[in-house]
């Protein structure tokens, strides 16, 4: 069949590939604008037409991790000459390093804990989620259960409500069981919500795979269990690569909840970075900075599943 | 389970049950995410120094601050010892017993007279004239202007100017003038736009910014008392100031539907703009040629008078007060005793914090520590603020959903605008049961 | 939707049975959600009837159905309904077309094809906030970049009550096009090779491929998408809110969010709430009950 590809085919894919790249360019210009001014001294982060080529300076993600003040007049020289480098990217940029009283210990934006914090809870919540949501669409899709578009039904429900509605009691109740500001309280949150994508998506997938499969590898003496790890699972990766994504997104993103439910211990790294906002002048290199980081996670976690997410159920072919 | 994993989790859930076991002596302050946070984090420092007592200030954004302090107070929440609160916010949390009542120790230690009175009235006293304080004026703060003095000082500006409208251009003295000069420098084929000012109706920004407009002309969102908004709302002197703020839309920049501080900020800095209207507390910003590169051409002016020569501006800042569910409450008093001593309010002054202390403000080493300093000074002695009745959201909903389709939509008149505001004012304030 | 049962004697003899397995990968899933959702939603539900306020310690007083009627009869809200509507529509159609489009368009072999997909997939990745941050300043007239590079001049987008809605659906269907486009991606990659060879020996066309085979085999996975998308859609909050303040862009969710955190009416805007949840379901129901039937063929 391949050796007769007709000539509009090739056209076809061309004027495909060429429009897809066209789409390329326009869906990464932002993000391009985001992770260049990341890399560029302040004063060129607003210039119109946008500053393309200028030397990259690491300062917008020192000014990240210190906590800083604005300055009202530049610092004399010799108070700038004897900073180290780092204190005098900061300076450069009218402002200065906030200092824990008189032991001189810079003090932390918050930034690295926040982000640690981050980690924690979007790491095992995605865990928790895609493993639940891939068992109860399993499931849903295999046996017969009473009442099943009702239970599928109420599932996707919880994921209706407006958050805001839910933020006070929810609030309450945490504060009662102690869950409040805990990574454990975010954690258990952030599963719940994901709980109802992730098994419409995954019993969506499971769906999908012929059944027959199971079957013959039950008549070659697996049990249930063992049929669904070794025939199911693997047969599900796309659909769990792509769960797993878009989880860890969502969890990783959160900001309504994660702001109201935690505070010092358990904060995650959303709320932060709008916060640079707050001192009158927004400095973006510092907000684009903190945004590049923030990214990189999702984005190679996103990388190194793209295999999986690109593979496409192999088995579809044969359906029902 | 990997050990690595099962190390993780069993971390998750120690801290989970570790519960909040912060010592005694340790006080924590919680405040909005800017500079005055931080300046207050290192007055208090010298605190720890003098007395062993640590104070921490947690900080959150300022779009988000007050959702998450009352959902904390809702809660019962013990997390913040002190909190330094919006002055439109005495009404709520004094009537639903979140902050501690202060009338004894203002008694005490004479607060009503260290601090500048406008600022007792309105960060600290709730209801109105009732003798009943509930925080001590902590960050003062109120609209004032920025403006670009190049532009006014350029003798060819100068004369053209004094041909038009035959006077001197100089930052102006009346609501008159500023109309006048944000016209002239309104000319968008040379990208500059005549004037900066507030429109972002989310919460209380466009309000504000009104507000500086209605209690220059005279007028008064209503009686403070009475709670009688018909006729004193929508009285003629506030019309007109209501269709000036529209007139004044009109030299603005492109674009400028959703502005606040920042925006407002930035019309200086990008050389948009000859006049910005802003807070006082985020002009530090524009002194400096590191983030302002117009730095050594900005200038500042007290928001002006208007028709009938008075003169006032709208109130921001904030009073710091203490939390009902706190268990440090006697440790913040003592905190607070330190606070409002002469000498710790000249450091906060000179940390960059905006004191709220009398003779401080006053003093001509004040005056003089900044350009603003003095614009400051007389506006703080000149503010108004808006309603503090546990309801002021809704208020501010109903001034938001009125003043913006007229101001920035074209919708109606000024006179249509206001009369639909006195009678959603009107049907609050009833509903709430403060007036018949 | 056809369940084979399973037959029971034949696995029960083999480790756990084929019931127990059901029982225990589908209720712990059950139980926590409705552990971890019964208080909150009768909370609401309650308080829907009261004149409640969270951000006082007055106790609540019944009320009964006049949040409702006050919130059916209110002409704002009328309008914040409306509004939404129309949002849902532009955004969800736009990311529909943007993203089944690109998934049409990947849908080959095509070099570096996992890194050009990784990169498609960069928008969603950010956090509503900060994107609405920075396309505030994208679309500034003055120092934005979308009006230079698209040669506007100063073309008001946020400032402009007709244009503004539009420019917070571009924004969010640039964000979550690539939502739709992974998932039509791995529907499409689920049609047998031989359906399309079979019609280009029938000599089918284009169209006739694509709506007769294409589209019905990924069709179930697409649904799903836009299920998720228009809940979302309905919810979306923080990328207007930061965008624009015009009453032509209030959406449900940003006046619940004042009314429930700014105004502290927290009777009132569990009722509105409500109100919501029902349309929510309403319209989800006849997307549900129109997937099943798309399953089914």
């Amino acid at each position: 069949m391949a050796a007769v590809r007709s000539q509009r085919e090739v056209w076809t894919n061309r004027a495909a590939i060429l429009a897809v790249l066209v789409a390329l360019v326009v869906m990464l210009a932002p993000i391009y604008w985001i992770t260049s001014t990341a890399f560029k001294p302040r004063n060129l982060a607003t210039t119109v037409p946008p500053t393309v080529v200028f030397e990259p300076t690491i300062a917008p993600f020192v000014k990240l991790f210190v906590k800083r003040s604005q300055l009202r007049e530049p610092v004399s020289e010799e108070v700038y000459d004897a900073a180290p480098w780092w204190e005098q990217m900061v300076l450069d940029g009218g402002e200065k390093v906030v200092r824990r009283g008189r032991t001189g210990e810079v003090r932390s934006s918050g930034y690295g804990k926040r982000f640690t914090n981050s980690l924690i809870v979007s790491i095992i919540s995605t865990i928790l989620a895609v493993s639940m949501g891939t068992l109860t669409a399993y499931g849903f899709s295999r046996f017969r259960v009473k009442g099943e578009d009702d239970l599928l039904f109420f599932i996707l429900s919880t994921r209706m409500l407006p958050p805001v509605v839910v933020a006070i009691p929810m609030f309450l109740m945490y504060r009662t069981v102690g869950l409040n500001d805990t990574h454990l309280g975010l954690i258990i949150l952030y599963t719940a919500f994901n709980l109802s994508f992730s098994v419409w998506i995954m019993k969506g997938f499971i769906d999908e795979i012929p059944r027959e499969y199971e079957e013959a590898a039950l008549v070659d003496g697996y049990t249930r269990i063992q049929a669904f790890f070794k025939i199911v699972l693997p047969e599900a990766m796309t659909g769990i690569a792509a769960t797993a994504v878009f989880c860890f997104i969502t969890a990783w993103n959160e900001y309504a909840f994660a702001l109201i439910m935690t505070n010092r211990k358990a904060q995650t790294a959303p709320p932060f970075i709008p916060s640079q906002v707050g001192s009158g002048l927004p400095d973006w290199t510092v907000i684009a900075a903190g945004t590049f980081l923030f990214l990189l996670p999702v984005a190679i976690f996103t990388f190194l599943l793209r295999n999986h997410l690109l593979r496409g159920m192999s088995f579809g072919a044969i359906r029902k | 389970m990997s050990t690595k994993l099962k190390g993780l989790l069993g971390g998750v859930v120690m801290s989970a049950m570790a519960v909040t076991a912060a010592s005694a002596e340790d006080l924590v302050i919680f405040w909005a995410e800017w500079d005055p946070a931080n300046f207050l984090q290192e007055l208090v420092n010298e605190y720890e120094e003098e007395t062993g007592v640590s104070v921490t200030v947690e900080t959150t954004p300022w779009s988000d601050f007050q959702t998450k302090a009352f959902t904390e107070f809702n809660a019962r929440g013990s997390a913040y010892d002190m909190i330094v609160g919006d002055s439109q916010w005495l009404g709520a949390a004094s009537e639903g017993g979140h902050y501690v009542e202060m009338t004894d120790f203002f008694a005490k230690h004479n607060v009503g007279d260290v601090m500048a009175p406008a600022t007792v009235k309105y960060y600290a006293e709730y209801p109105g004239n009732s003798g009943k304080f509930w925080s001590i004026p902590a960050e003062g703060d109120a609209v004032g202007w920025s403006y670009r003095t190049d532009w006014f000082e350029d003798p060819a500006e100068m004369k053209a100017f004094k041909a038009k409208y035959g006077y001197d251009l100089a930052p102006p003295a009346t609501w008159a003038q500023l109309l006048d000069i944000a016209e002239f420098f309104h000319r968008p084929d040379e990208d500059r736009y005549g004037v900066a000012i507030y429109t972002d109706n989310s919460y209380d920004a466009m309000v504000m910014g009104v507000e500086n407009a209605i209690f220059s002309y005279g007028a008064e969102l209503g009686n403070f008392e009475t709670y009688e908004v018909e006729g004193i709302l929508n009285s003629p002197e506030a019309v007109q100031a209501l269709e000036d703020y529209k007139k004044l839309y009109s030299y603005t920049p492109p674009g400028w539907a959703k502005t606040f501080f920042v925006e407002n900020n930035q019309a200086i800095t990008e050389g948009l703009a000859a006049m910005s209207m802003n807070y006082f507390a985020f002009f530090p910003a524009l002194l400096n040629e590191a983030t302002n590169p117009h730095a050594a051409n900005t200038g500042f002016f007290a928001n002006p008078a208007g028709p009938t020569g008075a003169q006032h501006a709208a109130l921001g800042g904030q009073g710091i007060s203490v939390v009902s569910y706190s268990d440090n409450q006697e440790e913040s008093f003592a905190f607070l005793e330190w606070f409002i001593r002469e000498d710790v309010q000249k450091r906060w002054a000179e940390l960059g914090g905006y004191t709220a202390h009398a003779a401080t403000l006053e003093s001509e080493e004040f005056r003089q520590a900044t350009p603003y300093n003095e614009a400051f000074y007389q506006t703080m002695f000149k503010v108004k603020d808006f309603w503090a009745v546990p309801e002021f959201a809704e208020l501010l909903t109903a001034a938001n959903q009125r003043l913006y389709p007229f101001i920035v939509g074209d919708e109606g008149t000024a006179q249509e605008t206001l009369d639909a505001l006195a009678a959603d004012w009107a049907a609050t304030f009833k509903k709430y049961g403060r007036t018949e | 939707m056809t369940h084979s049962e399973p037959r029971a004697g034949q696995s029960a003899a083999r480790g756990l049975n084929d019931k127990s397995i059901r029982n225990l990968f589908i209720f712990p899933t059950i139980a926590f959600l409705i552990i971890f959702n019964i208080f909150p939603l009768l909370f609401s539900l309650y308080t829907s009837f009261t004149d409640f306020r969270a951000s006082t310690n007055a106790p609540a007083n019944w009320v009964g159905l006049e949040n409702y009627s006050y919130l059916l009869t209110n002409e704002f809200i009328w309008r914040n309904f409306t509004i939404t509507a129309k949002y849902v529509l532009i955004s969800v159609t736009g990311q529909v077309v943007v993203g089944f489009g690109l998934a049409m368009l990947l849908n080959r072999y095509m070099p570096f094809k996992g890194l050009i997909t990784t990169l498609l997939l960069l928008p969603m990745m950010l956090s509503m906030a900060v994107v609405g941050l920075f396309w505030k300043l994208l679309y500034d007239p003055n120092f934005g970049i979308i009006n230079h590079s698209l040669g506007l001049g100063k073309f008001e987008w946020l400032a402009n009550p007709d244009m503004a809605l539009w420019a917070v659906a571009i924004t969010d269907i640039w964000m979550w096009s690539p939502f739709v486009m992974l998932l039509s991606l791995a529907g499409l990659s689920a049609v047998p090779k031989h359906l399309y060879e079979a019609a280009e020996i029938d000599r089918a066309g284009t169209f006739y491929t694509f709506f007769r085979i294409t589209l019905p085999l990924v069709a179930p996975i697409l649904m799903i998408a836009i299920i998720f998308r228009t809940m979302e859609a309905f919810k979306t909050f923080d990328l207007a809110y930061i965008l624009s303040s015009q009453p032509t862009t209030e959406l449900i969710a940003i006046r619940l969010y004042k009314m429930a955190f700014l105004e502290w009416q927290t009777g009132l805007s569990s009722a509105f709430a409500y109100i919501v949840l029902v349309m929510v379901v309403g319209i989800t129901m006849i997307y549900v009950k129109y997937l099943n039937k798309v399953k089914e063929r």
